[in-house]
């Protein structure tokens, strides 16, 4: 990666050199002619070298710091095998060209566990080896052929505490409520959590929610769309806050307490009827780095690594040893302590994998 | 010396090569996809007839794109206008601040009008703060926030191809037109739009074009609700694994954007819109 940058940027320059007159046009087209070949010697020496790394594929940003120092530092110090990082964000469709294209580049994918259903069954996933992995760390459930809960994330909303000082709403019905909560809303725009909000909102039980009645969500959805902004990231989610554009947001439940640190306090997190989301490492077939990806996650699931990921990134860790050795400070947004366990849903992975389709296309449907 | 018509063809040969394999082999692949998956046949071209929401997403983007097209062309018409009538210095300076603005990220931009004109943007507090409104006033998030977004990155495109056809008429042209009674609306309207109607064509083909492949921005400042085609192949390729149904929408896309010039072709020499030689 960094080679290819490297032979990028000289070309760049030379090019601006070039077109400024300070290169003749000869030398501009050795250089092209050698950047054209070195890359190629570049990435030919990739593919060679790849058994010798674990390349965990993510979102960059903060979470590549955090799984190395959570995760990637321990793993090396164990195995001797570097991690290193692909930030450009392991989607479906992505993890599906790269498997089908021949050409796979990464060991293991910081993905979603519906992920794993829909890609196991089509066989794009390598399943997972549970006599390096341990079933039991995790939460029951979610534990799958072809991937494995290691942290959950969640959705939940926040509320300005300064739009509704006498009685702030407290549940997904308050929320849906908006004569008596005016205001705008914002909720995720993927369908995923908005609609379970919706059904808890319209007295879904929370453990009663799967199979989603699609229909009775968006028509709850509906009636407050001209109150809804919608949201594609975690930082639009964040923004859509902070700036006050809306007065109370879905937000992914792990970025909660930092932006109510960073309001003051003036942005509360509810955590009542969170809807717990399994974030899984899923396995590409073919990966490059064969069984060693399975030591990597194993390690994962290790109660430090676990405890350092939540202190880095606020995912609730999913071994429930590291769930019972986490400060009593940090027990309300964890996503599963004891306090928010009775309060939260759990998200049904094989649902979503098999439905995700047919529920998204429906929520772009009707919010459009 | 004069190389003969073949081994020229052979000096191009391998660029054409690059450009085959490169740029039509992918095409032709969105295009076999599109009536392969899930199953041979014309099945998701069938969903055009049969989707509600197909036909709104599209009649959507052709909603936004025509009306930023048109914004567009205007605004980069009057600034094209000022630009040519201006002298030496001053039109380097305006030139300048033109190509700056094709240098800003379509993010940094979109965030920029949020802060600008978003609910608690300097806009809305400002008119909050004097007192001439009591709520604030929806720029963003909604269809007329997409065309602000869309609009301001598209003048620098218009205002080029206007700027080059303005400059190419011989200037005596209007002094005729003056000094032989037209006024200056008939100057303008009679003379003067005329000649550089291959300046606004070419514009409006290029916003139009360009406008089709808007992603970032009707994501961002449409709030979620104004859903336009770029968007929605994107999420069929990565969250649904409905390749059929983005491979046969990025092929309406391509079609579109061929009719619009075999339209155009019609009706005037598209040569000249693209500066080739004129005869």
């Amino acid at each position: 990666m960094h080679d290819k940058n490297f032979m990028r940027e000289t070309l760049l320059q030379g090019a601006q050199a070039f077109q400024a007159g300070k290169m003749q046009r000869r030398s501009f087209l050795a250089l092209c002619g050698m950047a054209g070949f070195a890359s190629a010697s570049v990435l030919a020496g990739k593919a060679e070298a790849a058994a010798s790394e674990i390349v965990m594929w993510n979102w960059g940003g903060q979470s590549e710091e955090c799984h190395q120092s959570a995760i990637g530092a321990a793993f090396t110090q164990d195995t001797g095998v570097p991690l290193k990082f692909d930030t450009s964000g392991p989607l479906q469709g992505k993890i599906k060209e790269m498997v089908d294209s021949g050409n796979v580049t990464a060991d293991v994918c910081d993905a979603d566990l519906f992920d794993a259903v829909a890609l196991g069954k089509t066989g794009h996933l390598e399943a997972l080896d549970y006599s390096v992995i341990d079933k039991t760390k995790t939460i029951d459930g979610y534990a799958l052929e072809f991937g494995i809960s290691i942290i959950l994330y969640g959705y939940a909303f926040m509320y300005d505490t300064q739009a509704y000082p006498d009685g702030p709403p407290t549940s997904w019905a308050d929320f849906f409520d908006t004569a008596k909560f005016p205001g705008t809303r914002s909720l995720y725009k993927w369908a995923n959590g908005s609609l379970e909000a919706a059904l808890m909102a319209d007295g879904v039980e929370k453990d009663k929610l799967y199979p989603l009645d699609i229909d009775r969500a968006l028509k709850k959805i509906t009636a407050i769309k001209a109150d809804t902004i919608y949201w594609g990231s975690g930082s639009e989610a964040q923004s859509m806050i902070v700036n006050g554009e809306v007065s109370m947001g879905m937000v992914w439940q792990n970025r909660g307490r930092s932006i109510e640190t960073e309001t003051n306090g003036r942005y509360k997190l509810v955590m009542n009827q969170a809807l717990a989301m399994p974030g899984a490492y899923i396995v590409p077939k073919g990966n490059p780095g064969g069984a060693d990806v399975m030591k990597f996650i194993a390690t994962a699931q290790s109660v430090p690594a676990q405890l350092d990921l939540f202190a880095c990134l606020g995912m609730t860790p999913t071994n429930p040893e590291a769930i019972a050795q986490m400060a009593e400070v940090d027990q309300p947004y964890s996503i599963t302590s004891a306090a928010n366990m009775p309060m939260i849903a759990l998200n049904d992975p094989t649902w979503w994998g098999e439905n995700t389709d047919a529920a998204v296309n429906a929520f772009l449907a009707a919010i459009s | 010396m004069r190389l003969p018509l073949k081994s020229g063809w052979l000096l191009v040969l391998p660029f054409l090569l690059l450009v085959g394999g490169l740029f039509l082999g992918p095409i032709l692949n969105v295009l076999w996809i599109s009536v392969t998956e899930p199953a041979p046949g014309f099945g998701n071209y069938a969903q055009l007839g049969s989707s509600d929401t197909l036909r709104r997403i599209l009649w959507t983007t052709l909603r936004v794109c025509v009306m930023c097209t048109a914004f567009s062309v205007i605004l980069g018409y009057s600034i094209a206008y000022a630009m040519v009538h201006a002298t030496g210095p001053a039109q380097s300076r305006m030139l300048g601040l033109l190509l700056i603005s094709f240098w800003i990220s379509v993010l940094v931009r979109t965030f920029s009008w949020l802060m600008l004109l978003g609910r608690n943007g300097v806009v809305n507090s400002t008119l909050d703060a004097l007192g001439i409104i009591s709520a604030p006033i929806p720029f963003m998030r909604n269809e007329l926030g997409v065309l602000i977004g869309m609009v301001h990155y598209m003048v620098p495109y218009a205002v080029l191809p206007i700027f080059a056809a303005m400059q190419s008429i011989d200037g005596r042209v209007v002094q005729a037109s003056r000094s032989l009674g037209g006024s200056g609306a008939q100057t303008f309207w009679r003379i003067y739009l005329p000649m550089t109607k291959p300046g606004v064509v070419a514009a409006s083909l290029v916003v139009f074009i360009i406008n089709l492949g808007f992603y970032v921005i009707p994501a961002v400042l449409g709030g979620g609700k104004v859903l336009m085609v770029a968007e929605y192949i994107s999420v069929q390729v990565l969250i649904t694994l409905q390749w059929g149904t983005a491979a046969m929408l990025a092929a309406i896309l391509l079609f579109g954007v061929l009719a619009l010039m075999f339209l155009m072709s019609r009706f005037m020499k598209l040569s000249t819109v693209f500066g080739g030689a004129r005869t």
